[in-house]
């Protein structure tokens, strides 16, 4: 196999190996414990089976009248001793390494996490769906299982077949670089070798079921048209397919993983027979009392217990691979902006109101079949109003993504305030410029947490306040708990309205010198907007807007329009309308 | 690892479902039992030829060259062991494979069953995981817990009887812990499964607080408090393993009294033949003792109970199973509507659902006839009806209505996605038809594949023609490679009006005369909008006939006749 491809496993697994690495000690010690099992189990086995040989031969001894002695008490404390240690340090192992585990897992999600609040709007909303979350979620229990199931038991048996061979040695250096020999061989086919035979199926068999996925989504999804079409069995044809090429990969990894089974049972047996044959032949010589002629076979017989976990976790390397691939690449597409600017000495506008101006903007999504935006080019004056009109998809949102960074245009410059958006620090763009998305966004939380992500040190009165303006004081108030009620998983108990509202309270504890604004008054009746017009205003004055909306005069307009512009497909299609006076 | 799987304990049904699946595999079962079998035999002979080797060489002291054949047959036994490990591991996988396979077809036939409107009940991506990923959860029940099962008594008591038939004193010191045995299974499998249920419900909140600050990622961005979100998401997964470990130290400490009997059994044994041989014991069997003997009773101690530990290892593989099992069984459970499945439109449902043959209409001219017919939904009571309406061939008919007044159940209900709750539907023999879904589907494929689900046999020139009266030929034009241009997942690359128009170009393509459209114009912009409104008319000039459910004024000028349904008197929306 090249070795390109072995370079690409460490260094698709380095990143993650360096974070477990974080926890060295806990994992040393982890390892430790395992290896203190492993061996007590040996040492159990080993010295039991010298023990009853010895006083065999002592009680034969005896028998024939000779006088013959043995410390019974000795090796009978040293069973018990390993005895006990075996269990309990089992026990404690188990214990300890389950805990690095979830050690491990939280170091995951957090530096998840972070990669992800380093993403892009686009990026971001493909990757919205909950089945992707899911995915995501046990990618990284993955990636936890990099340490317990297979660097530390690997690590820990090649541990243990040296210091067998080691121990095997000090009586019969033969024996013990047989063993050697033997179990180095076997271990580097049961780790390396399981590895390589299962990467193919094993990468095979995750794609395959994600292949899966998505087409059991569409046939779901569009049972209304295939069935219609009556074209259902033609595609459940297809999945079909897929799924016959999911269980060619399972069945090729279960045949491989049994034959690394079979062959850690193998290779032990032939070790311990190998060893039984020369410890023989050296008793024989004379070379080698009976009882530890026994002892050594046995030794090496209680370690298949640490061999015997290797290929089934081995053979499934590529599992792990494809999930580390799949978050690496996650971490790639990474805002190159946000590395950008966060190094650079940051900068920031001048304060007061901010002027906008947008010059030849292209946006071009990656695997779109057209751009999302082109030629785009408007400039918005510090405390004026614009409205930005057009159907849904014809890229407002966009526009509003540009204006807050979470995309970076194809083309063209931006700028805010006289300065290249670029350019501006990152603490200072979010303090400066706030935004209503479409979709409010509310978090498992209380509404007062939730307000206070527009201003952490709110006091409850200004949290009041707010409420007030946008008509929720009174509904809060009559709420059991009131500040303190939890608004459930992204907002689900209240009703869009009230999320919405909610989502504008949070903006108006801010104070920010440009607004954009989606949709300011969707779901809402037109009494009630109305009147959050007049409040909005005033708000509003003394800052640049933007507002997105559908259509003006349909329902109730946003106050204060200055201009209004037309989006379609991508491009203005009217030129700047004062519409101020 | 999916959220919405049940938390409850498992139920009787879902360990019904299991044997049953597991029934249809009995033949790999059986081979895998008997593999395990041939594990245990090898082991008792080979520990016996071990014992027999040095007792003699060190007791009848022969020399090394006469034991030869002891070696080869040494030899043999551990390949035979071996090679019976290797078959019990893929025969369990095996049975499990084909288990799979078929718990996943009986799934998806149940699904389809269910029909498009019944599936917009549930979660799409939900339900794809499920029939993914719960079903691979069966996977470790199948292939390794069941056999090992069975062999978890079989082989221990096979191993008793020839420990008892060397001595049975030493017997008796495995035989006191076998009583033991079954409550310290059921102490593991109790904690197992409390902890199964316990975690889950810890790794679900733990899972949900992540995904929920993910899902609102943006804004967390937009308010600059990404920093903070971390930490606070590294503080709760941190706060999750405090409180699992409390768990954990409990429910470890059952399977570490089975690891605690293990190690003492072989202890005890050790040390009773020892002092055995020595001749301190003088009771019972004990001065019988031999090397042979003895050492055989060493080997076979931790034999007795490796089967145990090994069970006691894939008990997790139950719980996982049975967790799966309860939610698809819930799924399994929920019945068709009656008249699902007795589709005329589909020729792919041949289900034997019912024989009879749709009713026909009774007017020549007619295409499609609904008689009296009412709709009821459990829970919100009736949604439409009592209708009296016959579809002529070539008519338009408009469905104007406020939302909420049955426009798409009425139209479900001409796709025969649903079954009136009362009344008939008659169809005219030749009445297949084509439909245009609010959010259609887009297949992964080329944009022809997409095209082509409408009519398998279109030709190229057919798709251009399509496209184009759908008002994507400008698109078309742009595309470098055409119709084999790729569409990604969902359409991915496609805006939300393009999506629709392709759909639409799906309807020009099927030859079928009648064509359903719910609300075609939906998230279109007024320039498209008058497009496809034109081609709607091209399509009615064909001869065609179509429904069109729609709130939007501009839809109406289509119209040869207009339906306008009413709000459904009364209606009580249970909301959860």
């Amino acid at each position: 196999m090249p070795d390109a491809r072995d370079a690409s496993l460490v260094a698709t697994l380095r990143p993650w190996w360096r974070l477990l690495d974080r926890r060295r000690g806990r994992l040393l010690a982890g390892a430790g414990l395992l290896l203190l099992t492993v061996a007590a189990g040996i040492g159990l086995l080993a010295l039991s089976g010298w023990f009853i040989t010895a006083t065999a031969l002592t009680g034969l001894a005896l028998a024939a009248g000779l006088s013959s002695g043995l410390d019974v008490y000795v090796p009978g404390g040293g069973i018990r001793f390993f005895a006990v240690t075996r269990t309990v340090s089992r026990y404690v192992e188990r214990l300890y390494n389950h805990d690095t585990v979830l050690r491990l897992l939280a170091d995951l999600r957090g530096r998840l996490f972070a990669v992800m609040a380093g993403l892009d709007g686009h990026t971001l909303s493909r990757r919205r769906a909950s089945d992707w979350l899911d995915r995501l979620t046990a990618d990284i229990d993955t990636l936890d299982g990099l340490y317990l199931r297979l660097v530390a038991p690997a690590g820990v048996a090649l541990l243990a077949i040296l210091a067998l061979s080691g121990l095997l040695a000090l009586w019969l250096p033969r024996a013990g670089l047989v063993a050697l020999a033997l179990l180095l061989a076997a271990w580097l086919w049961l780790t390396v070798g399981q590895a390589r035979r299962g990467m193919a199926a094993s990468r095979g068999q995750v794609e395959a079921l994600e292949a899966l996925r998505g087409r059991l989504l569409e046939h779901l999804r569009g049972l209304a048209e295939l069935e219609a079409y009556g074209s259902r069995a033609a595609h459940r044809e297809r999945l079909d397919a897929i799924e016959r090429r999911l269980q060619d990969d399972q069945w090729r990894l279960a045949r491989i993983a049994a034959l690394g089974s079979a062959l850690a049972g193998l290779a032990v047996g032939a070790t311990w027979l190998a060893v039984l044959v020369l410890a023989a032949l050296a008793w024989q010589a004379g070379a080698l009392s009976g009882p530890v002629m026994v002892l050594m076979p046995l030794a090496v017989m209680a370690l298949n217990e640490a061999l015997a976990a290797l290929p089934m976790a081995f053979t499934r390397l590529g599992a792990t691979r494809a999930a580390a691939e799949r978050l690496n690449a996650l971490e790639a597409a990474r805002r190159p902006n946000v590395a950008a600017v966060s190094s650079a000495a940051g900068q920031a506008p001048p304060p007061g109101p901010l002027d906008v101006m947008l010059d030849a903007v292209d946006l071009h999504y990656p695997g779109a079949l057209q751009p999302a935006l082109s030629g785009l080019c408007f400039s918005l004056a510090a405390g004026r109003r614009l409205a930005l009109c057009g159907a849904s998809g014809a890229g407002k949102s966009s526009v509003a993504q540009l204006l807050t960074r979470q995309l970076a245009p194809s083309a063209g410059g931006i700028s805010l305030g006289g300065m290249p958006l670029a350019a501006i620090d990152e603490a200072a763009l979010r303090e400066r410029v706030a935004c209503l998305t479409q979709r409010v966004e509310l978090f498992d939380d209380s509404l007062a947490a939730n307000l206070r992500l527009g201003d952490p040190e709110a006091d409850e009165a200004r949290l009041w306040r707010v409420l007030a303006m946008v008509e929720l004081a009174g509904w809060a108030g009559a709420l059991p708990e009131g500040l303190e009620t939890r608004v459930g998983e992204g907002g689900r108990r209240l009703s869009g309205g009230q999320a919405r509202r909610v989502g504008l309270a949070r903006l108006l504890l801010r104070e920010p010198e440009l607004v954009i604004l989606d949709e300011p008054f969707a779901g809402l009746d037109a009494a009630t907007a109305a009147r959050l017009a007049i409040r909005l205003d005033e708000w509003l004055a003394g800052r640049s807007v933007v507002y997105l909306v559908h259509q003006l005069g349909e329902a109730v307009d946003p106050p204060g329009i200055d201009h209004r512009l037309t989006l379609r497909d991508g491009t203005l299609c009217t030129s700047d309308q004062d519409v101020s006076g | 690892m999916t959220a919405e799987t049940d938390t409850a304990a498992p139920g009787p049904a879902a360990r019904a479902w299991l044997a049953r699946l597991a029934a249809g595999e009995h033949r790999h079962h059986r081979l895998a039992l008997l593999a395990g079998g041939a594990v245990g035999v090898a082991t008792l002979v080979q520990m016996a030829l071990l014992a027999g080797l040095i007792s003699a060489l060190l007791v009848d002291e022969r020399a090394l060259g006469e034991l030869a054949p002891w070696f080869a047959g040494l030899a043999a036994t551990i390949c035979l062991r071996a090679l019976a490990q290797w078959g019990q591991e893929v025969a369990g996988q095996a049975a499990s494979l084909g288990i799979r396979r078929r718990a996943r077809a009986e799934l998806l036939d149940h699904l389809e069953r269910l029909g498009p409107v019944r599936l917009t009940r549930h979660h799409g991506a939900g339900l794809a995981q499920r029939l993914v990923d719960q079903v691979e959860a069966l996977d470790g029940y199948f292939s390794r817990y069941l056999p090992q099962q069975a062999l978890a008594v079989a082989v221990p008591l096979m191993i008793l009887a020839v420990v008892a038939w060397l001595d049975w004193l030493a017997a008796l010191f495995l035989l006191v812990s076998a009583p033991l045995i079954p409550l310290f299974m059921a102490l593991v499998g109790m904690g197992a499964e409390r902890l199964n249920r316990e975690q889950f419900v810890a790794v679900a909140r733990l899972a949900g607080h992540f995904i929920d600050r993910v899902r609102g990622i943006t804004t967390l961005q937009l308010f600059g408090r990404t920093a903070q979100a971390t930490r606070e998401v590294e503080a709760v997964a941190d706060d999750y393993r405090r409180r699992s470990m409390r768990t954990l130290r409990l429910a470890f400490l059952s399977s570490a009294v089975l690891e605690f009997f293990a190690s003492v059994a072989i202890a005890v044994v050790a040390i009773y033949v020892g002092f055995a041989l020595l001749g301190y014991i003088a009771y019972g069997p004990a001065d019988e003792l031999t090397l042979f003997t003895g050492l055989l009773v060493l080997l076979l101690a931790p034999e007795f109970f490796q089967p145990l530990r090994s069970l006691a290892q894939h008990y997790h593989d139950r719980a996982a199973a049975l967790g799966a099992a309860a939610g698809l069984v819930a799924l399994l459970r929920e019945a068709p509507d009656e008249g699902r499945g007795a589709h005329p439109f589909s020729t792919a449902v041949t289900e034997a659902a019912t024989n009879a043959e749709p009713a026909r209409p009774v007017a020549p001219e007619s295409l499609l006839e609904l008689d009296n017919v009412t709709l009821c939904h459990v829970g919100r009571g009736r949604v439409l009806g009592p209708l009296e309406l016959r579809l002529t061939r070539g008519e338009t008919l408009v469905v104007t209505g406020p939302s909420g007044a049955g426009k798409s159940s009425l139209l479900q209900l001409m796709a025969g996605f649903l079954a009136p709750t009362e009344g008939q539907r008659r169809l005219a023999a030749d009445a297949r038809f084509a439909w245009l879904d609010q959010r259609p589907l887009i297949i992964q494929g080329s944009l022809a594949d997409n095209l082509r689900l409408a009519a398998p046999q279109a030709s190229d020139g057919q798709m251009r023609e399509a496209l184009s009266r759908a008002g994507l030929a400008a698109l078309l034009d742009c595309l470098p490679e055409g119709l084999a241009t790729s569409l990604g997942e969902r359409g991915e690359g496609l805006s939300g009006g393009q999506v629709q128009r392709l759909a639409l170009a799906r309807v020009f393509l099927s030859p079928a005369p009648l064509v359903l459209l719910d609300e075609p114009t939906a998230s279109l912009d007024a320039q498209t909008e008058a497009r496809v409104i034109e081609a709607l008319k091209q399509l009615a000039a064909e001869g065609r006939t179509l429904v069109i459910a729609t709130h939007h004024p501009a839809l109406l000028s289509l119209a040869d006749r207009r339906l306008a349904l009413e709000a459904a008197p009364v209606r009580e929306s249970v909301d959860a």
